[in-house]
């Protein structure tokens, strides 16, 4: 019986405790798919002094170098407040080497688990498989961001949520992401990419197609379903019982929000203050 | 049996066509593993180092009917009668062949006639062209594509092609009975075939299983925002050193229809002549 597993990155910045964030989404792992939840990070000695208690839901606690990086993005919190901040996203393609498990899911800390539709997917046959089709719980945004890396180009898959298996080829997988990363700007102007910072997101869909010998191949199967998110547009109001509550910002109404809750479905909670006040009071709002 | 790829190609003032037919034998010879006769059918001269790579050269049967228009498509219902395979695949002049399709001889193989119905564009997307196509929408005629499609010599076949021959020879009238809404005021080989369909009857041919698919690189089925007049404009080509054609960074497969004339370079010649003579 192969060894399975879940892992969670969390590199803190000044403002987003994602240690926290980690915390409660290893709790909603074990809450509906009983798998040990490992986490990597770089505040490990914090986490311990920190959270002392809860840090325990830990199988593993996985050290990395605290690397700060001059990676900086807009975080919005809600559709009338934002930040520019850190953003620690480089060491996703050590996962391969730094997981304890033969099979790993990894998910980013805002990505909720709240069913157990990626059971199936744990033990299915299939070496890698992630997310490509996504929908936001907002009807009305342009996403054709998420659809392909850009309109000229490939395909776009989330590096959010991910499930691997150490074979040679998946280890392929990760080396030619690290080679990506270390060639960040040659990828970024061949595959047409206006933004200069490295992301995850388009370096897993440039690997991907590369794995598909640049074609429409079958190297990454799709996790079941698609993946739901809000943006850091929108807020989350609460998570209880299985129902999410969130504030959907409307469209050419600056601040007004829509009320919406879904059941037994997991999500990808891009605004990372709200989800980090909720888990603080019990109201992300 | 014999089995064989049939290409129509007339020059006209702007477009080297017989050129193009080259270029997609070179293809066949380079990419196919059994079927790699290719006949030609023209009444334009073919130079010396071209007729080394075609079976056959073929004249147009019976008289050119296309001697008065640009575009040349009057003779398309010949085909049949010119082609000397028992099974024949048509393709347009303007199109590669990357891949093995000896699959497609096999599935096709077991009907008589089949038409190509799916196209993709270079993304590898599914398209639906709505944007060329409307006349065929407003008159729910079946999409097929002309430029690449199977038949066998047989009385069915036989029978469908007598009745392309009526409706391009009078297509005002069946285009004014038969596709009223949308109403296209030119011959498309296309439109032409929708029509004999319809006319023979034969709905059945359309095929949803047939895997006879090409990539259309006509601009505004690329999904871009914008629409450019050529699409070479907007995404880069190159052939690699293993022969594939990667457009825009995607790998494309099987049948290639670059539509644009000014495709074929000198230099894509050059590497399409190794190719076929196994230097890659």
């Amino acid at each position: 019986m192969k060894t399975t597993g879940a892992v969670i990155f969390a590199q803190n910045n000044s403002s987003v405790d994602y240690v926290k964030l980690a915390i409660f989404a290893a709790t909603q792992i074990h809450t509906f798919l009983n798998i040990p939840v490992s986490i990597i990070t770089d505040s490990s000695d914090w986490m311990l002094k920190t959270y002392p208690k809860e840090s325990t839901i830990f199988d593993q606690i996985i050290s990395i170098e605290n690397t700060s990086t001059s990676n900086q993005k807009r975080f919005n919190d809600g559709t009338l407040s934002s930040k520019f901040l850190e953003w620690k996203n480089l060491s996703r393609n050590s996962v391969y080497k730094l997981t304890p498990y033969e099979r790993t899911l990894v998910i980013d800390s805002d990505y909720i688990i709240n069913s157990s539709l990626l059971s199936n997917a744990l033990f299915s046959d299939h070496t890698f498989q992630i997310y490509k089709d996504s929908v936001s719980l907002s009807s009305w945004r342009d996403n054709t961001e998420f659809k392909r890396i850009n309109q000229f180009s490939i395909p776009f898959y989330w590096a959010t949520t991910f499930i691997f298996e150490k074979t040679l080829e998946v280890k392929s997988f990760f080396d030619i992401i690290d080679y990506i990363k270390s060639n960040w700007q040659y990828f970024r102007t061949l595959y047409s990419i206006e933004v200069p910072t490295f992301r995850n997101d388009f370096a897993f869909s440039i690997a991907i197609h590369l794995m598909n010998a640049k074609t429409a191949g079958m190297f990454a199967q799709e996790l079941p379903g698609k993946m739901l998110y809000i943006s850091d547009r929108d807020l989350l109001i609460s998570i209880k019982n299985k129902k999410i509550k969130f504030l959907i910002e409307k469209e050419n109404h600056l601040g007004e929000y829509t009320a919406v809750s879904l059941s037994d479905t997991d999500v990808h909670i891009m605004n990372k203050l709200s989800l980090s006040r909720f888990i603080d009071g019990g109201s992300g709002v | 049996m014999s089995k064989g790829f049939v290409v129509l190609a007339q020059n006209n003032k702007n477009v080297d066509y017989v050129k193009q037919a080259y270029a997609l034998a070179l293809s066949i010879k380079a990419t196919q593993l059994n079927v790699t006769n290719i006949s030609l059918v023209t009444n334009n001269r073919v130079p010396k180092k071209y007729k080394a790579v075609f079976d056959k050269i073929i004249p147009i049967p019976w008289n050119d009917d296309a001697t008065k228009t640009q575009w040349k498509i009057e003779n398309r219902w010949k085909l049949y009668y010119a082609s000397p395979y028992y099974e024949t695949i048509v393709l347009d002049a303007d199109m590669l062949l990357l891949e093995d399709i000896g699959l497609w001889w096999e599935y096709c193989g077991n009907f008589d006639i089949r038409f190509c119905s799916k196209i993709v564009n270079y993304k590898l997307e599914n398209v639906v062209d709505n944007v060329h196509r409307k006349t065929f929408m407003a008159n729910s005629l079946p999409n097929v594509y002309h430029a690449l499609h199977y038949f066998k010599k047989s009385d069915e076949v036989a029978d469908f092609y007598k009745v392309l021959e009526f409706v391009v020879n009078n297509w005002e009238l069946c285009y004014g009975r038969v596709a009223p809404n949308e109403y296209q005021n030119w011959l498309s080989m296309d439109l032409a075939c929708a029509i004999s369909i319809e006319i023979a009857g034969l709905q059945d041919i359309i095929d949803v299983n047939s895997p006879l698919q090409f990539t259309h690189m006509k601009s505004p089925i690329q999904g871009w925002t914008i629409t450019p007049e050529s699409w070479q404009d907007m995404v880069s080509h190159y052939l690699t050193s293993t022969g594939k054609l990667v457009v825009g960074n995607i790998a494309q497969d099987k049948l290639f229809h670059y539509v644009e004339k000014n495709f074929i370079t000198n230099n894509l010649l050059e590497e399409l002549e190794e190719m076929a003579n196994g230097k890659y």
